[in-house]
């Protein structure tokens, strides 16, 4: 009974939140921002898919020139995303963070003085696990397998592949869920806004 | 409560991401300039200025996109690299994916490169064995990354059926060889080795005292060249 509660409140704050994204992205303002937003995660996170090679090779004695070079070779991998299942994971992911940041910089402007804002820290705990889930785990080359194999020895490389499918998991739950709040709270405020604005006008 | 859950668990997040940084920083892998295996290198060894390591397994899909990259521009990288710079490039084979139980063939793999080597021309093996798994499973998008269709356990004509090809390797001599486990020691001394210095990941590429991680590649040849010139520079680059 508690669970059919539970599924019901969340299938409506689903809908509530649905209506509050559209309402945002209708706004060419949050319609940018979430753009904006996007191309950042995608870029961010391609960076670092395949290891961390570039970080490094940013951090080497490459010319200026060499080093934009590089930058600049990453958005051609952005497009390759689309080719694999696990390039589109990386798309999802980036969508995802950039509609909590487009729906937190809704809410974070619209709040009432000094209320807080339920949902911003799920959604940054759900995109630091998306991070660190990134890699290759078969070749043992991932952000997360440095750490383990410290603690664990050079066996961890195994459970680095397992951690990292359960991060990307939890990763994927906590944006989802962080989305359904907040814009649950953004649906709450534009409902808000528009009572007052009819009241005013029937004044 | 609540709160102090979700501030515990983004603290908890936090700290894990500072340590990695952390012990990344603090603990570089040890480095080795001995080589491990003659056969596996290109360059004067007695001459070099310069050692460049690649620590890899050959079904590691990333280490292959470097690799590919390499064969398909070996004029350039043998004459500005190797010739020029004076580098000596070292291939360090090992089956770390057999050992994490992510594939079953990079031991017979590991073994048939480390065969050929014994008969003197590891490279034209190597680079044939690479060609064939990319024709038959990386360019169909089998084996390319976490989420792809994992590559199945190959049977061992696989392996031998590239010297047919060779005429630098005799495939009675491989087969033997394979099947007498004649190379099994090195692979598994050169693996457990290589643990010890890759922080678990392989490709690895040491550089004289440059270090990298990965490779960002996307199976075109000319496109991951550009990458591995980066990676060349960055270690001709490095002090």
């Amino acid at each position: 009974m508690a669970i059919r509660k539970i599924i019901e409140t969340i299938s409506d704050r689903s809908k509530f939140a649905l209506v509050s994204i559209a309402y945002l992205f209708k706004q060419p303002k949050y319609l940018l921002i979430f753009l904006f937003s996007f191309v950042f995660f995608s870029y961010f996170l391609t960076f670092f898919r395949d290891g961390s090679s570039n970080w490094q090779l940013v951090w080497s004695g490459l010319g200026i020139d060499r080093k934009f070079e590089l930058l600049g070779r990453v958005f051609p991998a952005m497009l390759e995303n689309f080719s694999s299942f696990y390039g589109v994971t990386i798309i999802f992911l980036s969508l995802l963070q950039a509609v909590i940041v487009a729906q937190l910089v809704f809410a974070w402007k619209h709040r009432e003085k000094g209320q807080q804002i339920h949902g911003a820290s799920t959604g940054g705990v759900g995109a630091l696990l998306g991070f660190v889930a990134l890699g290759c785990p078969s070749c043992g080359i991932g952000l997360l397998t440095p750490l383990l194999t410290a603690i664990a020895g050079a066996s961890a490389v195994a459970l680095a592949d397992t951690i990292g499918q359960i991060f990307s998991i939890l990763a994927f739950i906590l944006l989802i869920f962080s989305i359904i709040r907040l814009g649950y709270i953004n649906y709450i405020i534009i409902s808000s806004k528009n009572y007052k604005e009819e009241h005013a006008k029937s004044r | 409560m609540q709160r102090a859950v979700r501030i515990g668990l983004l603290v908890l997040v936090i700290g894990f991401l500072g340590a990695l940084v952390i012990f990344n920083a603090i603990n570089p892998a040890p480095v080795d300039m001995e080589v491990w295996n003659e056969q596996m290198t290109k360059g004067d060894k007695e001459t070099a200025k310069h050692h460049f390591i690649m620590y890899t397994d050959i079904f590691c899909p990333y280490c292959d996109k470097f690799s590919d990259a390499v064969a398909a521009n070996m004029e350039d990288f043998g004459n500005h690299y190797i010739k020029d710079n004076n580098i000596l490039f070292e291939i360090r084979v090992t089956d770390m994916n057999y050992e994490n139980g992510h594939s079953n063939n990079s031991r017979p793999a590991g073994q048939a490169a480390y065969c050929a080597a014994k008969q003197g021309d590891f490279w034209s093996y190597y680079y044939a064995l690479l060609s064939k798994i990319y024709k038959d499973y990386h360019s169909r998008g089998i084996g390319v990354d976490r989420n792809s269709e994992k590559i199945p356990t190959l049977d061992m004509d696989y392996f031998y059926d590239i010297a047919d090809d060779l005429e630098s390797i005799d495939r009675d001599t491989l087969v033997k060889c394979m099947e007498d486990k004649e190379t099994i020691a090195e692979l598994d001394n050169n693996t457990k080795k290589a643990a010890s210095k890759v922080n678990g990941g392989v490709p690895r590429f040491v550089f004289d005292k440059y270090v990298a991680d990965g490779f960002l590649g996307n199976w075109n040849t000319d496109n991951d060249y550009g990458q591995v010139k980066l990676l060349m520079d960055a270690g001709l680059a490095s002090k």
